[in-house]
């Protein structure tokens, strides 16, 4: 089950991520060089409190400077940031860029980050929370600081067993290829988005993920995204994942429930002032 | 140089009727394994026959045994059945199912059907396609179900052989299995139909399937615990079975209290399956002498430790068999420490019933793992004080109870906060969320090196925990479950709770309650936890709650508990309330 990267397949490897990245060429030549901290197995230690830093939760592609909700005044705009899809498009199919467009309209009211709805996979990566990454005997566990998120990635598995059903973190099954975690996820509800912009998939989605230490401080994040029901093609999103490095960093109990009942529920309150 | 061994019975471990763990231990080491001389003790009256021997005896034409209360004979196959608690069904395990033959197989399935989940605790299979039964060209029809407590059963339609019919493992290497049984226990080697390997014991076929996730589970502990073959001098069988390399788990022995001179050893077979082998005129044990065994074998527990060294928490457990003990002894248990088995199925039948409504009892065995785990027999969960009761509160709580403001009932609620939090999706609170539910009981415990990770499938919370020391939250942040601070206290995981926001109640506890939670492996399938709330504001001295997890890695995962995404009875709730508020301003407006 632990498979160690043969020195045939480096080459392979490099040459596929300067391909597809030109802009990440400092990147795939840390893959090359770094060997990062083993566990007890000897697997790479991903063990640790990490978080994202960048913009892709308000968008995954290049975006302006944009006004949020006036009464927040600059809190409340949106920053703006450039794109981690490689290659810059996401393909959606004629219809699904249509829905794309009415979520970003309707995205106040719809987005499930908004109604405090777990959020799916990748973005719980790079929502602007930490997450830790526990590495147990045979299966490794994923807790977001959002929304009691979380994952358990299955070590322990031949092959990916059937998801026994729906749901909007998925079924998670994982395996070493050489330094990179690679995570096949899938058994989505489709309900989740991609960011606050109103990308979303359905639930034939399909991500394959790459966790890849590249310092003792940073890991190279990288999804596949698949949904033949939605996208023309497959598509990749790649960034670097950083370590929080304060000494007392937790991911810290966040229950957002209550902060979303008045837009769920504020039309069935009873008003005070009546 | 092949000698002839009979195949004489199957052990069932009818947890519905669980007992104490150390029973159940002493009931592996020494079985109420009776070979065929059976008839020589009678003393128990028909209307003692247990559900399991009924069941079998309805549906699988086997018959009870004169003087037996504990077995049925299904042609000449032995089926026993024993108290213990189980850890999940056949499936899975060296011995996946075992199978009987129905000369109409359909009509069988018709039958079952129409019995139903309600009647009988049966469940029926369904193929892919959602049929029942399939029809296997060359071979038979076949068709699954599974017992009430979680046994895999096929229903074969083989006109040649009808009756029990085989037994079916699960093998890493089938091949090398089927050699064993034939080798070590004497066994024909045959071709059933010409279409599958097995090994033939008199009319009984022995099969086996490859199994390709990873290993099969042990058989010991769970419902088809092992099985027996009878052979006419033990001595010698054993003496080849050493030549062999056999591994014994007990070497031929006449134990105390045996009811005849004949012995019984168990031997480990491929796969994890356990294997009695008694001699020609083995009889059992009395009974009670069993307890009294238990003292003699109980070998001490050994903690497993992570690769890392710590001791070993992780995996899925449960606390199924610990819903309905209620918190404090009842007055109708005085002078008790232990319900009986059926008083315990019982009591957990009257909880369910009262806490979860109407739901119908296929929904109730499904979800709270009535076929998988049986009810605890534990009294009460506060075990300090000893006397069972919570500790007297104090003058300011009981001031403050008395001057509280009414609770506001669901059909007037005015916003979500007064539905309380759990309703909310929110949590159940620090000591409340570990308590059994009424569904959705998973507990996960996964580790890495220093910290423990415990989730919990309710609601979906999950806690990490530092096993080291290390700078907590500053007194300016506090959370609803606040800033947990563990160590290991030899093999019990200690976690200290601070930081605490105080927005949820247990019982009244205030916001000045500490939490102390230990967790400790008590056997290969329990996990203790114990609970001690000290709250002066509240209570007048601090109090601790015990109940065990049970562990069940094979059937159960937990699964993604999106409370609040599907909290339709909030919205409900609340519009159900605005509705009455309407109804009753209308009627307001009528009268002036």
């Amino acid at each position: 089950m632990v498979t160690q990267l043969k020195p045939t397949i480096i080459l392979p490897i490099l040459v596929f991520l300067t391909t597809l990245a030109a802009g990440n060429s400092i990147i795939a030549q840390e893959i090359g060089n770094y060997e990062p901290e083993k566990t007890w197995d000897g697997n790479p230690d991903l063990n640790g409190i990490w978080q994202a830093i960048g913009t892709a939760h308000w968008d995954l592609q290049d975006h302006e400077a944009s006004a949020g909700l006036p009464v927040m005044g600059a809190i409340g705009s949106v920053p703006p940031g450039q794109g981690v899809v490689v290659g810059g498009e996401i393909p959606y199919q004629e219809g699904a860029l249509r829905k794309k467009q009415e979520n970003w309209t309707n995205r106040l009211a719809a987005d499930p980050e908004t109604k405090c709805y777990l959020p799916g996979v990748p973005r719980a990566t790079y929502l602007p929370h930490p997450f830790q990454v526990l590495q147990g005997t045979d299966k490794i566990m994923i807790v977001y600081g959002f929304a009691e998120a979380n994952r358990t990635i299955h070590m322990d598995k031949e092959n990916p067993e059937p998801p026994p059903l729906d749901t909007w973190m998925g079924r998670s099954h994982g395996s070493w290829e050489g330094n990179t975690l690679v995570v096949d996820a899938q058994g989505f509800n489709g309900e989740a988005w991609f960011d606050r912009a109103g990308n979303f998939a359905s639930s034939a989605l399909r991500v394959t993920e790459r966790y890849t230490p590249i310092s003792p401080d940073a890991l190279l994040y990288e999804a596949t995204i698949e949904d033949p029901t939605v996208f023309t093609r497959p598509w990749q999103i790649r960034m670097p994942i950083y370590r929080r490095l304060e000494t007392n960093a937790r991911v810290v109990e966040y229950k957002c429930v209550e902060f979303s009942e008045e837009i769920l529920y504020g039309h069935l309150m009873k008003k005070e002032e009546e | 140089m092949k000698r002839r061994t009979t195949f004489t019975k199957i052990f069932i471990n009818t947890a519905k009727f669980g007992s104490r763990l150390c029973i159940f231990l002493s009931c592996l080491l020494f079985p109420f394994a009776v070979g065929a001389a059976t008839s020589h003790h009678i003393h128990i009256a028909l209307s003692n026959i247990s559900e399991a021997v009924s069941w079998y005896e309805e549906h699988l034409n086997c018959e009870v045994i004169a003087g037996r209360t504990d077995a049925v004979n299904c042609d000449n196959t032995e089926i026993e059945f024993f108290l213990g608690q189980t850890v999940g069904g056949s499936q899975g395990t060296g011995i996946d199912h075992i199978a009987f033959s129905i000369p109409n197989l359909d009509a069988k399935m018709t039958e079952l059907e129409s019995v139903g989940v309600r009647g009988t605790g049966v469940r029926l299979l369904r193929f892919e396609d959602g049929s029942l039964v399939r029809d296997i060209p060359g071979l038979f029809k076949i068709a699954f179900i599974t017992d009430p407590w979680g046994t895999k059963i096929e229903l074969v339609q083989d006109e040649d052989l009808l009756g029990f019919h085989h037994i079916h493992l699960n093998s890493t290497d089938p091949t090398a299995a089927l050699d064993w049984y034939s080798q070590v226990l004497g066994g024909e080697p045959a071709s059933l139909k010409g279409m599958l390997d097995g090994v033939l014991f008199d009319n009984i076929w022995l099969l086996a399937t490859e199994y390709t996730d990873g290993r099969p589970g042990i058989t010991q502990g769970r419902t088809i615990d092992h099985i027996g073959f009878e052979v006419a001098d033990l001595d010698e069988a054993a003496e080849q079975m050493n030549r062999l390399a056999v591994e014994f788990r007990q070497e031929p022995m006449v134990p105390d209290n045996a009811r005849s001179s004949a012995k019984q050893a168990f031997i480990l077979g491929p796969d994890g399956v356990m294997i009695a082998v008694v001699e020609s005129g083995w009889a059992g044990i009395e009974g009670e002498i069993l307890a009294a065994g238990s003292t003699e074998s109980t070998e001490l527990y050994v903690v497993p430790r992570t690769p890392w060294g710590e001791p070993d928490l992780q995996g899925i457990w449960t606390a199924d068999a610990a819903h309905g003990i209620p918190l404090q002894r009842g007055i109708d248990v005085a002078g008790t420490n232990e319900l009986t088995p059926e008083e315990a199925a019982a009591r957990r039948e009257r909880g369910t019933l009262s806490s979860i409504w109407g739901y119908d009892r296929e929904w109730r065995d499904t979800t709270l793992g009535y076929v998988k785990s049986a009810p605890s027999t534990q009294v009460a969960m506060v075990i300090d004080p000893p006397n069972g009761q919570l500790p007297e509160t104090t003058a300011e709580y009981k001031a403050a109870v008395a001057n509280a403001p009414p609770r506001i009932p669901p059909q007037r609620a005015r916003t979500p906060v007064d539905l309380g939090t759990y309703v909310r999706c929110i949590t159940r609170g620090p000591v409340g969320m570990m308590m059994p539910s009424i569904y959705n009981n998973g507990l996960q415990i996964l580790q890495s090196p220093g910290n423990v990770a415990i989730q919990k499938e309710m609601i979906h919370e999950t806690r990490i925990i530092s096993t080291e020391p290390r700078e907590g939250f500053g007194e300016g942040l506090k959370t609803w479950l606040g800033d947990s601070h563990g160590r290991w206290e030899g093999d019990t995981l200690v976690i200290e709770v601070r930081n605490l926001n105080g927005r949820t109640s247990y019982l009244g506890s205030s916001e000045e309650m500490k939490l102390t939670q230990r967790f400790t492996r008590t056997g290969p399938t329990t996990l203790e936890y114990q609970f001690t709330v000290e709250d002066p504001a509240v209570w007048t001295e601090p109090w601790t709650g015990m109940f065990n997890f049970i562990r069940d890695d094979s059937q159960y995962e937990l699964v993604e508990y999106a409370c609040h995404e599907g909290n339709y009875g909030m919205t409900n709730t609340l519009s159900a309330a605005r509705t009455i508020d309407a109804r009753q301003a209308e009627a307001a407006a009528n009268e002036e």
